[in-house]
């Protein structure tokens, strides 16, 4: 499935939800914040958030700042 | 000084140091400068996750297992629209529900935009963040961003990562008398000395991030400012001497002179 994730085009195969997203890129355990179509996801929401072909998906996370 | 806490949003904090993560040459100088600090209450950006390198490291990896209060920042947005959608992003975290906005649209100066600002603030008071506002050094923007409901209040000492020190102390001496909530004073600090100025001028604390991190041994700096920090509150508290123009003896009355 082709999705937009971070501004960038990505295929994934296999995958259903944001949660399998997730897992497919590796990022499992990790503090990463998800949204999708602009709304924000907390990790309860990532299973039963289904994804669709060119869904917008943003993957973020707490960096060094002042 | 036991008794000279701080609350913000509730939670009572014995330092007032906020200190930044970003710019530290490494994580262990950062968890050691952290340390150095006392510090605690620590500021972070929220960022895009790079894809194409997922086996980058999260700062969080370095400060687990500490009981610190996290303060994210909205820097890179450009309006309030943007600030509230990072602070929401922040908010999914889990961490904190904590909220620095951070506004900037200046590139070359990073000064904030106080009214977009302002919305923000208002925005995110409504669905429960406990928020700081980075703003202007402006004791009208201040007040209005207290009426808004921030926790604290965050003015700029002079433009990010400048370390220009302090340029308007009247206006900083103002928004103190007339605050309300704590006054953090957030950006522009170069020194030690900056510091003490600025807890002299009765502020509540201090965020600094690259005055630290950025010293040539920024360890040392960080332990540095926090003695600056204790050492202008205590003066602060204490009650300095009025300035007069001419001299007056330690030694008492004239009368008393071996002549």
């Amino acid at each position: 499935m082709e999705l937009v994730i971070n501004g960038e085009k990505q295929h994934l195969e296999l995958v259903g939800t944001i949660q399998d997203v997730i897992e497919k890129l590796g990022l499992t355990g990790k503090p990463v914040v998800a949204e999708a179509d602009g709304k924000v996801l907390t990790a309860e929401l990532w299973t039963e958030t289904s994804v669709y072909p060119g869904m917008k998906i943003e993957l973020v996370h707490f960096v060094g700042g002042g | 000084m036991h008794t000279d806490s701080l609350t913000i949003g509730g939670r009572t904090l014995t330092s007032r140091f906020f200190i930044g993560t970003g710019l530290f040459p490494n994580p262990y100088v950062q968890k050691e400068a952290i340390k150095a600090s006392g510090a605690e209450v620590l500021t972070f950006a929220i960022r895009r996750i790079n894809l194409a390198s997922t086996e980058d490291d999260s700062i969080l990896q370095h400060l687990e297992g500490e009981n610190y209060v996290y303060l994210p920042n909205t820097s890179g947005a450009r309006n309030a629209d943007e600030a509230v959608r990072i602070a929401r992003l922040a908010r999914a975290s889990g961490l904190s529900d904590w909220i620095k906005v951070e506004i900037s649209v200046n590139e070359r100066t990073l000064l904030p935009d106080p009214i977009e600002t302002l919305k923000a603030t208002e925005q995110l008071v409504k669905e429960g963040f406990t928020v700081l506002p980075y703003t202007s050094d402006d004791p009208v923007i201040c007040k209005r961003l207290e009426e808004a409901g921030a926790a604290a209040v965050m003015p700029g000492a002079a433009p990010i990562g400048t370390g220009l020190g302090i340029l308007n102390p009247y206006n900083l001496g103002l928004i103190v008398e007339e605050a309300g909530v704590p006054i953090i004073v957030d950006a522009g600090l170069g020194s030690a000395s900056d510091v003490t100025q600025a807890m002299e001028l009765g502020v509540s604390g201090v965020l600094m991030n690259t005055p630290v991190a950025k010293a040539k041994d920024p360890v040392r700096m960080a332990r540095a400012m926090s003695l600056a920090i204790e050492a202008g509150r205590l003066s602060y508290l204490a009650g300095r001497i009025g300035k007069k123009r001419y001299a007056s003896a330690s030694s008492g009355l004239d009368a008393f002179k071996l002549k």
